[in-house]
């Protein structure tokens, strides 16, 4: 696999589209290319963020972050 | 050891009203950044997950409604993932990219698990089917005038999304808000896989470009 096959496919795989098959190879590609391989898969993450923030914000119940923070602090008593 | 602003107590500041509708939020000059907040989470300081839950609930809970469409489920799956933030702190490296791209990827991970053990699902199943035959192109039909006139993060990338063909829109849709395989998409669309695989790449490469002048901004 080419660094170009290998940008297209990490596009793919941090979307999680790249199908059981296709994942060895580019977990073969991405030891062969080492830092720069990590590099560009970090800079495609970009995209998964961007289809989040596509999005239009939803409004949450008040009561869930309530909640949250409640387990929280019993998980530090814990 | 790299030191840490001080993150404010929440009561230290009125609350945050509802969220504006600008996707990316704004930061108060001096508001610690997101690798801030994920710092102060992996040191166990609640306040730092607090904060990061006012800044991303919002994107966050419509990230998750988007995959399995029911507003209860949508606000437990909230708090579990927000729950799972604060237990997976510790596994996140900035050098594998930014806090939200993490929170994305965790949270796609988790709607999309929930949707597939819903008993639900087939009718899920159902309502794809509809969306995909009336409006193959939702990102763009979702954007209103009034949103798209709004110059904000959300429109930006909209429109670097909406210059996609609607065969291209629909395979990447399928692929990251409903988690589906290259060959489920290929079953569901009664498209070739051959087909698939190169509606994605060529998508996906055409978003990664048309975001490039984003990027630093997000």
């Amino acid at each position: 696999m080419n660094f170009e096959r290998f940008q297209n496919q990490a596009r793919l795989f941090v979307i999680g589209a790249l199908d059981a098959e296709e994942i060895s190879e580019f977990e073969k590609a991405r030891r062969k290319f080492g830092q720069k391989a990590e590099d560009f898969i970090a800079k495609c993450y970009t995209l998964s963020e961007a289809f989040a923030l596509s999005l239009k914000p939803a409004k949450a119940s008040d009561q869930i972050k309530a909640r949250l923070m409640e387990m929280v602090r019993d998980r530090k008593k814990a | 050891m790299r030191s840490r602003k001080r993150l404010p107590k929440a009561d230290e500041e009125p609350e945050t009203p509802e969220r504006p509708s600008s996707g990316m939020p704004e930061l108060e000059p001096g508001a610690p950044t997101d690798l801030e907040l994920m710092l102060g989470i992996q040191a166990e300081d609640p306040e730092a997950l607090a904060q990061l839950y006012d800044r991303y609930n919002g994107i966050i809970k419509a990230l998750i409604l988007r995959v399995i469409h029911n507003e209860a489920e949508a606000d437990d799956l909230l708090q579990e993932i927000f729950m799972e933030i604060w237990n997976q702190a510790k596994n996140f490296s900035a050098q594998k990219g930014k806090p939200l791209g993490w929170m994305v990827t965790l949270a796609r991970r988790r709607a999309i698990d929930g949707l597939r053990k819903k008993q639900a699902y087939a009718r899920a199943e159902e309502r794809l089917q509809r969306e995909t035959e009336q409006q193959p192109d939702a990102w763009v039909h979702n954007a209103t005038e009034e949103e798209i006139a709004v110059s904000d993060t959300r429109v930006l990338i909209r429109r670097v999304i909406s210059i996609l063909p609607p065969a291209q829109q629909q395979a990447i849709e399928l692929a990251f808000f409903r988690g589906m395989s290259q060959r489920e998409i290929a079953a569901n669309t009664n498209t070739p896989l051959g087909t698939v695989k190169t509606r994605l790449e060529l998508g996906l490469k055409k978003i990664y470009d048309g975001l490039k002048e984003l990027r630093d901004e997000l």
